[in-house]
């Protein structure tokens, strides 16, 4: 069972922060002593989030708009893009302010960061998720099938892999980044409100069998859209989570 | 009084993963992670985590009797 949509309302407005107040002066100061690999996968996994949360941020207008039946859900839609339009500013600091990206917004930066990610991760946010979205701007009905692709694999898969990566990788580093890490963290917390909502919009409506397989075989595939950005080991942990979070919003497929 | 007495069975005591808004029922367990139906979340080993977001079982509260939860 799921908690109401009136439940994660209150539970975003009392996770509000603010991206301005990390303080990223010590990470300015390590980025330029990384090790060429640490360097490598930090900044890649930087890139796609840049991508992700640029793509998010900006596409979730027609789903709160889809959500004409239910004001509630309607609140939580709002309060979501409040928080990626919050973490698309946070990466957004930090490619341009430790990272030293020059560009002046991020879609310019994106420019210099895009030989970064891979053309899986960008075919996701550039190409289906805007798609999905315009269709559901269309047909408020595709609003279930959206929500599938928004919170069950980019944000439940693709985003929480990334996630948990980049806070190892920090975890791991020869030199301490802790703005970056304690603004992912942050990241991370609204992510899973998010990733609640999203499965309680999916456990109350009727979803069909070929869509229950669909998600299934898109999270599956979506957990290797980093590349070699995420070990082998961690795709297993999050298309484990995957399945078991459908399961438990009631879809039975074994 | 009767020497046979019917006694109320105390509500389960359910919890909420505040990270997430899942509720975990003792009465439904977590039959995917071993978890069966009846087991008290206390009973839980401590690695288990939130199906839907993957959060600690530190990040649940136990949910008062009668306590109204907004949206449900």
């Amino acid at each position: 069972m799921i908690t109401g949509y009136g439940h994660f309302v209150q539970l975003a407005d009392s996770l509000q922060w603010d991206e301005t107040s990390i303080d990223l002066s010590t990470d300015v100061e390590a980025w330029q002593k990384l090790e060429d690999d640490e360097y490598d996968r930090i900044l890649g996994l930087l890139a796609g989030f840049c991508v992700g949360e640029l793509s998010v941020s900006t596409h979730l207008t027609s789903f709160q708009d889809a959500a004409t039946v239910d004001d509630s859900m309607a609140g939580c839609f709002k309060a979501q893009a409040r928080d990626e339009a919050r973490h698309a500013r946070f990466f957004d600091r930090v490619v341009e302010e430790v990272v030293g990206v020059p560009g002046d917004n991020l879609a310019e930066r994106m420019e210099a960061l895009r030989d970064r990610v891979s053309p899986d991760l960008l075919e996701l946010f550039e190409e289906r998720l805007p798609s999905i979205a315009q269709g559901v701007a269309e047909d408020h009905g595709k609003l279930t099938a959206a929500v599938g692709l928004y919170h069950m694999i980019l944000e439940g898969v693709v985003l929480t892999a990334g996630q948990h990566a980049l806070l190892q990788t920090i975890d791991r580093c020869s030199v301490k980044l802790p703005g970056l890490h304690k603004g992912m963290e942050l990241v991370l917390r609204d992510e899973r409100w998010h990733i609640g909502f999203g499965s309680r919009v999916i456990q109350s409506a009727d979803v069909v069998d070929d869509e229950i397989e669909e998600l299934l075989t898109q999270g599956v595939k979506a957990a290797s859209a980093w590349g070699d950005l995420i070990s082998s080991e961690d795709i297993e942990k999050v298309e484990h989570l995957h399945r078991r979070r459908l399961k438990s919003v009631g879809i039975k497929f074994w | 009084m009767s020497g046979e007495q019917t006694l109320a069975r105390p509500e389960a005591k359910r919890w909420l993963c505040e990270m997430c808004g899942f509720i975990y029922d003792p009465e439904e367990g977590d039959p995917d992670s071993g978890i069966e139906p009846g087991t008290a979340f206390e009973d839980i080993p401590d690695d288990w985590m939130c199906p839907i977001c993957g959060a600690e079982k530190s990040d649940f509260r136990a949910l008062e009797p009668g306590e109204q939860i907004p949206g449900m």
